[in-house]
């Protein structure tokens, strides 16, 4: 073949996770798209291609040479290489079964390429806050004063420390083996934000990212920004941190679409508290990853709700690297239109002694709306004593309204203790009957019954201000209840 | 009179009690419960301490809301019969249900009449049909009726949905109440009181001042006060199920209570409990429908009238001579009767 035969002895090949030999030629450290385009047509997406240049294209040409944008170009052509050989998924891939992304795919997608010049966010939250609008950090992080010495929030490019850079640098580009959408997000991401906890450190407060998008097209245009956000928080052994992450639409139902990733490293035990909260406009596509990789004795702590977008979805991949680590996983997921939620998770566990628990929650309140739950736990061979639970409920609280679940374990080790479990339902006429015996009207005891399904997730956000007002953000949802005062 | 003393002490202790509750009806018959009288079964001392809430409480309404109280439907209902000067309150006649799925015939034919002040006691065997009796006339929807009628207050059960008759002043505690997990016992009855406030057309009440409103009752059934913060009946042990049942009760009020049961899977001492509280309920306005299988409840709660129910019928109505005869010779001695 023409390609191959072109392709210089010398350069290192890339692993390609799908296939078996690496087909990707790599000249330089940058590499042009347009070259491996003209090369090899056969191998490639020509849609993927096409989107790859355009969000090459619109990254500002950066010729500085420092450490960190050298890291950053690292990211990007790592990136590049896995793109060129993964086609858009269809319905035949597995993990794209039921979700259909073709919404994206018919719109004339657009990175946006500034952030916007004039803009008065307003975060009314009191802990550090740092503003990631359309994919670009802006401002500096408020609240800051909070911070203790040696920790880290703001972009790559500002991080001045060498030591810290070369260490973000070790793991950049290292991460899970990602799909597209990961790859198009190290392609495109303009810039990297860094949250970095310096060894034995804990951090007191949160630091909250606020994730604004504000380009977008009106319903019915074809047009879609896309933006990719990119968040990598590295934990150095014994440090303690927790993180905010909330996604917010701007003012409309805008079409738009969100492609983040936030990559956490969690040294030897250390302690990371995750919240997240999606509530993009409900024309909006969000793709999200959440890839964590834990090292011995630490604890990861997740506590998702995802109530907007049209089309949502969460790949969330934990990796526990060491003996005695500690895993829980909360996720809560409101679909209450035509909306697609769907979360695919994956927990690896390699060594003994490890914990893990994971709680999926659904509500589907829209005949049209659906929600996707593939959770994947793996314990692995050397993984004795492990105690993995996993269990995962869905209400259905409207004819039509679809889930599709797929608990599924892979166990290998034979010391283990692992459970599973997947519910789905409507609401229990002995619960609601109960509510109308003692004069409490049919709405109320739904709206009710359906809140207390949600609690038991969002009540795990550590942070009453937040959780309060995650609860009345679903409250609005789930219907206003008239409160009446005749 | 023996109850005079405890209502100054309580009165003067507890200033609050007066002052704070809010007046939760201004209609007679929801309201039934805070209105004074003297007990109709000269109570033993711990009762009077609840007689005296009510009378300080009842004394400040009779103040403010003079006239509403005899706007009730029933006064005008009054009419289709009398047991001397008392008001009829419920009648069901020659009522049939069915179970709604298996369409299977377990009520043949009820009669019953129920007026205001009294106590009736339903005993009958296994699968008479007492516990259904009970849920049709609450409205549960795993009973369909095929015939017959039952009019409340005046107005027929029939039309209304289970909702409605709660707050027309129909109460039912539960043989068995579901958990209901992630609602709080507190917010649970919170909302229920304020659906009561809202049909008066009164403002709802706020966590705070329904605090202050409920507290004092968690002493009715002997509870303590995380009982409120506990997930409703999540966990809770029988006994625990029905106190929070006859709690409800003394919340919310009723016309009607419909204790199902209320009784079974109980130690002494919390019978003993359940029943003080729901003798403490008690008025010469509101009444009381018992299920139960054994004598010794109705040795606490004395009933006026008792009916053995058999294959969905009631087959004998008496005094409390029969569940004296039940309890010795067994529902045979009754069949043959």
């Amino acid at each position: 073949m023409a390609a191959l035969a072109f392709t210089p002895s010398h350069i290192q090949r890339p692993k390609i996770p799908q296939f078996g030999t690496p087909r990707t030629p790599k000249s330089k450290p940058r590499c042009p798209i347009r070259s491996s385009l003209t090369l090899q047509p056969n191998f490639s997406d020509p849609f993927v291609l096409q989107l790859a240049e355009t969000l090459e294209d619109s990254l500002p040409s950066s010729s500085s040479s420092s450490l960190p944008s050298l890291s950053l170009q690292k990211l990007r052509d790592t990136s590049s290489e896995t793109l060129l050989s993964t086609p858009w998924p269809s319905r035949k891939d597995e993990p794209f079964r039921y979700i259909d992304t073709s919404f994206i795919k018919q719109s004339q997608i657009e990175p946006v390429r500034n952030p916007p010049k004039s803009l008065t966010i307003s975060t009314d939250t009191q802990f550090p806050n740092l503003a990631i609008v359309d994919g670009f950090g802006v401002n500096s992080v408020s609240n800051s004063s909070e911070l203790p010495n040696g920790v880290f929030v703001g972009s790559l490019l500002e991080l001045s420390e060498e030591g810290t850079v070369k260490r973000v640098g070790e793991f950049l580009g290292n991460g899970p083996e990602g799909d597209l959408f990961w790859s198009i997000n190290g392609i495109g991401a303009p810039d990297l934000t860094v949250v970095y906890v310096p060894p034995g450190c804990r951090v007191e407060s949160p630091i909250h990212l606020s994730y604004f998008s504000i380009e977008g097209s009106e319903k019915g245009s074809d047009r879609m920004p896309i933006s990719n956000p990119r968040v990598f928080v590295l934990v150095e052994k014994g440090g303690e941190i927790d993180i905010i992450e909330e996604f917010l639409g701007a003012d409309g139902d805008k079409c738009y679409w969100a492609n983040a990733v936030v990559d956490i490293v969690v040294g030897e035990g250390g302690k990371v508290r995750h919240s997240y909260i999606q509530k993009q406009s409900l024309n909006a596509a969000h793709i999200k990853w959440t890839s964590v990789r834990q090292e011995s004795a630490s604890s990861y702590e997740l506590v998702e709700i995802s109530t907007g977008g049209k089309l949502s979805r969460h790949n969330l991949y934990v990796k526990q690297l060491g003996p005695d680590t500690e895993t829980e996983l909360l996720t809560l997921h409101l679909s209450v239109s035509d909306q697609t939620q769907d979360l695919h998770s994956s927990l690896v566990l390699d060594h003994p002694r490890g914990y893990s628990r994971q709680l999926h929650k659904c509500i589907i309140s829209h005949s049209q709306g659906q929600a996707i739950f593939d959770g994947n736990v793996k314990v692995n061979r050397y993984a004795q004593q492990t105690d993995a639970g996993q269990l995962t409920r869905s209400l259905l609280l409207s004819p039509r309204a679809s889930v599709n679940v797929k608990p599924n374990l892979q166990i290998i080790a034979d010391d283990v203790k692992c459970s599973h479990g997947a519910a789905i339902s409507d609401l229990e006429e002995g619960q609601l009957f109960y509510f109308q015996a003692r004069g409490i009207d049919l709405e109320t005891a739904r709206k009710a019954l359906v809140l207390s399904f949600g609690a038991e997730v969002f009540q795990r956000i550590p942070y009453s201000s937040v959780q309060k007002k995650v609860e009345n953000h679903i409250r609005g949802l789930l219907g206003p209840i008239q409160k009446e005062t005749s | 009179m023996g109850y005079s003393v405890p209502l100054l002490n309580l009165s003067s202790t507890s200033p609050m009690a007066a002052t704070l509750f809010p007046n939760p009806n201004p209609n007679s018959y929801s309201s039934s419960l805070l209105r004074f009288s003297p007990p109709s079964h000269p109570s033993s001392l711990p009762f009077s301490k609840f007689s005296s809430l009510f009378i300080s409480r009842s004394k400040r309404r009779r103040s403010t809301i003079p006239v509403a109280a005899s706007l009730s439907a029933v006064e005008s209902h009054a009419n289709s019969g009398t047991r001397g000067e008392k008001k009829l309150l419920l009648e069901v006649k020659d009522l049939t249900a069915v179970i709604a799925e298996s369409k299977r015939e377990i009520l043949k034919g009820v009669n019953l009449t129920v007026y205001e002040g009294e106590v009736h006691a339903v005993m009958g065997k296994n699968g008479s049909g007492k516990s259904t009796f009970a849920k049709v006339l609450v409205g549960h929807p795993d009973y369909e009726v095929t015939g017959g009628s039952m009019v409340f207050k005046g107005e027929n059960l029939l039309d209304m949905e289970p909702e409605d008759r709660s707050l027309s002043g129909l109460f039912m505690s539960f043989q068995s109440p579901v958990e209901i997990p992630g609602v709080s016992n507190i917010d649970f009855l919170n909302m229920a009181y304020n659906a009561r406030r809202k049909k008066l057309g009164l403002p709802e009440l706020g966590p705070i001042e329904f605090y202050a409103y409920i507290f004092p009752k968690l002493d009715l059934v002997n509870m303590k006060t995380d009982f409120l913060n506990r997930n409703v009946n999540e966990g809770f042990s029988g006994g625990e199920r029905k106190r929070n049942e006859i709690l409800q009760l003394a919340v919310l009020g009723a016309d009607l209570s419909i204790l199902d049961e209320i009784d079974s899977g109980l130690d002494v001492d919390a019978l003993c409990d359940v029943a003080k509280a729901v003798n403490g309920l008690l008025t010469p306005k509101n009444s009381v429908l018992m299920i139960t299988h054994y004598l010794r409840l109705l040795e606490f709660i004395k009933p006026s009238y008792i009916h053995v129910m058999e294959d969905g019928k009631i087959v004998k109505t008496g005094d409390i001579t029969i569940a004296k005869i039940l309890e010795k010779e067994g529902y045979k001695a009754i069949s043959t009767a």
